[in-house]
C-alpha cells in the first residue's frame, strides 16, 4: 500500500528553485535512501514533507489524505516522524523528557498522558541504548548520543514514516554498522518505512536501503532498486560534478 | 497517588518561604511596607516567569497588563461605587474585570504579536505597550491622560478606616494570594503537558513543530495566564494601593524591566527563581535606596550586567547544578 | 490655509525625518550584523547631545564640529561595551541581549545625571534663517539635514566601495557563510557594533541642531521608541532602509499631528504616537521586511 505519494512538487526560494517537479511513492515498510551531492534540495525536500515549507506546486499525499498545506504539527501524528542533519535536542529537558515529548504529541490519540509517554520512553531510550544516560540534560549528549535519542525520540511518536536526514554522517565506522543492523530491525518490528538521506553514497547504503533516489539540482535522477542505482554512470558523473546527461544545469 | 503529590514537592519551600515573608510583616512592626514590597515582586515575577522564562519570549510590553488590570479595579470603584447594596462587591467585581480586561488584551496581543519570533515580538510588544498608552491618553479614553483618581469614592463607600485597611493590608494580602496561585500554575504546567510543550518550543521552535506541539497554542495559553495574573497584581498592588491610575505610570516600560530582572536573577522557568529573584531585588533596592538615595539605579545596571554575562542560569540555576543527585533536588526546580 | 499649515508641517517633517533617519541607521546596522536589538539606542542619542551642549557652551564652537568628535567618542564607547558586555552575548537567547543593552543604557543615563544633574538644558545657536511664505527654517536645522544626508552617504560608499564595508554585508547576508569564506566575523561584530554607535551618539548633534533644546540624561528614551518604529519601517536589517524609513516618519509624525489637531476631543501629540505605533505593528504583521524590504 502507498504510504507518501509526491506529485509534481516545487519549492522555490525567490528566483532559485530547490526542488522541481519531484514524483515518487514510498511502499508501507520499505527502506529508501535519498542521495544526492549537497545542495541538491534532500533538505528542502524534508522540509516539504514534514510541512516546515509548503511548495508552490504539487501535491504531497500520505496514506490517501491530502497533506500539501497541512501545519507541521498536524502531520506529525499522523505518522510523519523526522530526524535533523544537526541534531536538534531539547538541550535543557533531560533525555527522558526529550523522548516522552515524541510519545506525548507525535501520535493522534491526545489521551496519553505524561506519565505514560515517560514509561513509554524508557523503552525506546533501552532500545536505541542510552538508558544509562536516561536522565542526562540532552544538551550534553555527544554528537552520537544526540542521534540516537534523535532517532528515539521521533520512534516514540509511532511513526509510519521515518525521516532520517544524514543519521550516519560523522560516526564511527563502527557506529555504522551498529546503526545500520538497528534501523533494519526497527523497520522490522516496528514496520515502519524508513527514508535515510545521505550526501555520499556508502556501504551503508547499499547495506540498508531497499531502493535508491539520486536527487540533483532539485530534481529525481534516478529511482531505482539498490544495486541497479548504484552501478548507473550517471551516479558516478553528480559526484564528480559533470552534469548528466538528460538534465539541464 | 503518592507519585502525584511528590510532583508538588517543589511548592514547598515557595509557600514556606511567602509564610515566613507573611508572618515577619503582621509580626514585626513597622516592618509591613517592606515585606509588602516584596509580596509585589515575588508576585510579579512569579506571574511573567510563566511565560517569559516558560517560554523564552520577551515581553518588553508586560507592564501593560498590569496597567489594564489597574483600570479594570479602576473602573469598578468609580462607577459601581453609588450602588449601595454591592458594597465589598466592587472590589470582587474589579479584580474579575482586571482579570478579564488583562486576558482579553492578552488574546488581542497574542493573536498578533506571537505569530512573531525573536527580537520582532520583543519590538512588537513594546509597540503595544505604547500605542496603547497613547491610545487611552490621545482620544481620552478612561479620563485620558488625567487618568482615574477614586481615593473619594473608596472612603465615601467604605468610611475612612475600611478604605485605608483595603490600600494598606487587604491590597498586599491580595498580592500574596496570587503569588501563591501564581506559583501553583507554574508547576501545575511544568508537571504536566503544556510544560513539556513549553520546554520544547522555548528550546527549539521549529523542531517542537515537527513532533506534533501546536506551539501557537501553548504560547497562548502561557501568554493569557501570564497575562491574567499580571492583571490581578496592578488591581491590587497599583489601584487598591495608590487609589488613582494614571497612564504614564502604569504603562512605564521599567517596570517591565524590573520584572525581566526579577525573572532572570531568579533562574528563568523555574518555580523557585521568581521568588528568590523578587526577594534578592527588592531587599537589594530597598536597602540601596536607603544607603545611596537617588543612585540605585547607576549601582543596579552594573549589576545586571554582570549577572547577565556570568550567571545566564540564575541563582536558582546555580543551586539546581550544586545540589544535583541530593536530596534537595526534589525541593528545587 | 490648513493646505499651506500641511505643507510646511510636512517639509519640517521632511528635515526632521532625514534626522531621525540617520539617528536609526546605526540601530538597523547593529541589528543587521548582531542581530541584537540595542533597547538603550536613546541613552547614545542623549551623550551626543551632551557632546554638542559642552562644545558649544564651554569652548564657544560651532555644534558642526561635535559631530566628528561624537563619532569618535561614540565608536570608542562602542568598542568598549562590545568587548566588555555584547561579545560574549552573542549567541545568548535574546532576553540576555535586550536585557544588557537595556541595563548599559540606564548606566549610560545614570552616569550623565551624576555628572550634569537631570534639569533641561539647552542653547542657542543662531545662525539666521530661511523664511518661506508658509514656515521658517533656522539654518542650523538645515545645516543638521545636510549633515544627515551626508553621514548616510559616506556610510553607503564604505559599504559598497570598502573591504571592509563588503565584510559587513556579507555578514548582514549569512554569517555562516562569512566565515567560511575568510570574513573575519568576531571582527566585524566589533567593527560594526562600534560604528552603529558612533553613528547613534553622532546623531544626537544633529537631533540638538534640530531641537537645541529639552537636553537631559533621560532625553534618550522617547528616540529609542520612535528608531524602533523607524526601523521596521525600514526593515530593521538595512541602514539606509532605516534612512528612507526616517524620512517617511517624519512626513507622517509632522502631517498627522497637523491633522489630528483640528479634531476636537482629542489630545493631537498622543494620536500621533499612537499612529506611530499601529504603523510599527501593522508593518510587522504584514511586511516584517519593511516597507523598502525585499520580498
Amino acid at each position: 500500500m502507498t504510504l507518501l505519494k509526491l506529485e509534481n512538487v516545487t519549492k522555490r526560494f525567490g528566483g532559485l528553485t530547490a526542488v522541481n517537479k519531484m514524483s515518487f511513492e514510498i511502499e508501507q515498510g520499505e527502506s529508501i535512501a535519498i542521495v544526492g551531492p549537497n545542495g541538491s534540495g534532500k533538505t528542502t525536500l524534508y522540509n516539504v514533507i514534514s510541512g516546515v515549507y509548503f511548495p508552490e506546486e504539487g501535491e504531497v499525499i500520505f496514506e490517501g489524505k491530502n497533506i500539501t498545506h497541512l501545519p507541521p504539527y498536524r502531520r506529525a501524528p499522523l505518522g510523519l516522524g523526522r530526524t535533523f542533519q544537526i541534531p536538534r535536542p531539547f538541550s535543557s529537558a533531560t533525555v527522558r523528557e526529550n523522548v516522552a515529548v515524541g510519545a506525548m504529541f507525535g501520535t493522534l490519540s491526545n489521551k496519553i498522558g505524561v506519565d505514560e509517554s515517560l514509561e513509554t520512553a524508557d523503552r525506546y531510550i533501552e532500545l536505541v541504548g542510552l538508558s544509562a544516560h536516561i536522565d542526562k540534560e540532552a544538551g550534553s549528549l555527544t554528537p552520537t548520543e544526540k542521534k540516537l535519542m534523535e532517532i528515539a525520540r521521533a520512534l516514540a511518536m509511532k511513526p509510519k514514516l521515518l525521516l532520517m536526514d544524514e543519521a550516519l554522517a560523522g560516526m564511527h565506522p563502527k557506529d555504522i554498522d551498529k546503526m545500520v543492523v538497528f534501523l533494519k530491525k526497527v523497520k522490522e518490528e516496528e514496520n515502519i518505512a524508513i527514508v535515510s538521506m545521505v550526501e555520499h553514497i556508502m556501504r551503508a547504503v547499499a547495506g540498508f536501503a531497499e531502493r535508491v533516489i539520486v536527487m540533483y539540482q532539485g530534481e529525481k535522477l534516478i529511482d531505482a532498486m539498490t544495486a541497479q542505482a548504484l552501478s548507473d554512470p550517471r551516479v558516478v558523473e553528480v559526484y564528480l560534478g559533470h552534469p548528466p546527461e538528460g538534465t539541464h544545469a | 497517588m503518592k507519585g502525584k503529590i511528590v510532583k508538588y514537592y517543589p511548592l514547598i519551600p515557595v509557600y514556606i518561604a511567602y509564610l515566613i515573608l507573611f508572618l515577619i510583616g503582621i509580626n514585626v512592626s513597622g516592618m509591613w511596607q517592606l515585606v509588602a514590597m516584596l509580596a509585589f515582586y515575588c508576585a510579579i515575577g512569579q506571574a511573567f516567569n510563566i511565560f517569559l522564562g516558560m517560554t523564552g519570549y520577551v515581553d518588553f510590553g508586560y507592564v501593560a497588563f498590569m496597567g489594564v488590570g489597574t483600570y479594570g479595579m479602576a473602573l469598578s470603584i468609580s462607577h459601581l461605587h453609588q450602588v449601595q447594596w454591592l458594597g465589598m462587591g466592587i472590589i470582587i467585581i474589579g479584580l474579575l474585570l482586571a482579570l478579564v480586561m488583562a486576558s482579553l488584551l492578552s488574546i488581542a496581543v497574542g493573536a498578533v504579536a506571537l505569530r512573531l519570533r525573536g527580537a520582532y515580538f520583543a519590538i512588537a510588544t513594546i509597540g503595544v505597550n505604547e500605542g496603547f498608552r497613547f491610545l487611552i491618553e490621545g482620544a481620552k479614553i478612561w479620563g485620558g491622560s488625567e487618568g482615574i483618581i477614586f481615593s473619594g469614592q473608596l472612603t465615601q463607600t467604605f468610611g475612612r478606616e475600611t478604605a485605608s485597611l483595603l490600600s494598606t493590608l487587604w491590597a498586599d494580602i491580595f498580592l500574596f494570594f496570587i503569588a501563591c496561585i501564581a506559583a501553583f500554575i507554574t508547576i501545575y504546567y511544568m508537571r504536566g503537558k503544556i510544560g513539556y510543550a513549553l520546554t520544547a518550543l522555548r528550546e527549539d521552535e521549529d523542531a517542537a513543530k515537527v513532533m506534533g506541539i501546536n506551539v501557537t497554542k501553548y504560547k497562548i495559553i502561557a501568554f493569557i495566564t501570564s497575562a491574567s495574573l499580571a492583571g490581578l497584581v496592578g488591581a491590587s498592588a497599583w489601584a487598591l494601593k495608590l487609589t488613582y491610575v494614571f497612564p504614564p505610570q502604569v504603562f512605564e516600560i521599567h517596570y517591565t524591566v524590573e520584572c525581566i530582572i526579577i525573572v532572570l536573577l531568579g533562574g528563568a522557568g523555574t518555580l523557585l527563581g521568581p521568588v528568590v529573584g523578587g526577594l534578592v531585588y527588592g531587599l537589594t533596592k530597598y536597602w540601596l535606596t536607603v544607603i545611596v538615595p537617588g543612585f540605585q539605579l547607576l549601582i543596579f545596571a552594573p549589576i545586571i550586567i554582570v549577572i547577565i554575562v556570568a550567571f545566564p542560569e540564575g541563582i536558582v540555576g546555580v543551586l539546581k547544578r550544586r545540589f544535583k543527585g541530593t536530596t534537595f533536588k526534589k525541593f528545587i526546580i | 490655509m490648513i493646505g499651506a499649515q500641511l505643507t510646511g508641517n510636512l517639509m519640517q517633517g521632511l528635515i526632521l525625518g532625514g534626522i531621525y533617519g540617520m539617528a536609526t541607521m546605526g540601530l538597523s546596522l547593529i541589528f543587521g550584523v548582531l542581530k541584537v536589538v540595542n533597547v538603550g539606542h536613546g541613552a547614545f542619542i542623549m551623550i551626543g547631545a551632551f557632546i554638542t551642549l559642552w562644545i558649544f557652551t564651554a569652548f564657544g564652537l560651532a555644534p558642526v564640529i561635535a559631530i566628528p568628535v561624537a563619532l569618535i567618542v561614540g565608536m570608542a564607547i562602542g568598542f568598549v561595551f562590545f568587548y566588555l558586555v555584547m561579545r560574549r552575548l552573542i549567541k545568548a537567547p535574546e532576553l540576555a541581549s535586550l536585557l544588557a543593552t537595556f541595563a548599559i543604557g540606564i548606566l549610560l543615563e545614570e552616569i550623565a545625571k551624576l555628572i550634569f544633574g537631570s534639569e533641561f538644558r539647552g542653547y542657542n545657536w543662531a545662525v539666521g534663517k530661511i523664511i518661506l511664505p508658509i514656515t521658517v527654517f533656522p539654518m542650523s536645522k538645515i545645516y543638521a539635514f545636510i549633515g544627515s544626508i551626508a553621514i548616510a552617504l559616506l556610510l553607503y560608499i564604505w559599504f559598497k566601495k570598502t573591504r571592509a564595508g563588503t565584510a559587513v554585508r556579507s555578514v548582514v547576508e549569512d554569517s555562516e557563510g562569512a566565515r567560511v569564506c575568510g570574513v573575519n566575523v568576531g571582527w566585524v561584530y566589533a567593527l560594526s557594533f562600534a560604528i552603529g554607535i558612533g553613528l547613534t551618539v553622532t546623531s544626537g548633534v544633529l537631533l540638538t541642531m534640530f531641537i537645541p533644546v529639552g537636553i537631559n540624561p533621560y532625553m534618550g528614551g522617547g528616540y529609542t521608541l520612535k528608531a524602533f518604529v523607524i526601523a521596521v519601517l525600514g526593515g530593521l536589517t538595512s541602514p539606509y532602509g532605516a534612512f528612507f524609513g526616517g524620512l517617511i516618519f517624519g512626513l507622517i509624525e509632522n502631517g498627522s499631528y497637523t491633522l489630528f489637531a483640528l479634531i476636537p476631543g482629542v489630545e493631537a501629540f498622543a494620536m500621533t504616537r499612537f499612529l506611530s505605533f499601529l504603523i510599527l505593528l501593522l508593518i510587522l504583521l504584514i511586511k516584517p521586511t519593511g516597507l523598502l524590504g525585499a520580498k
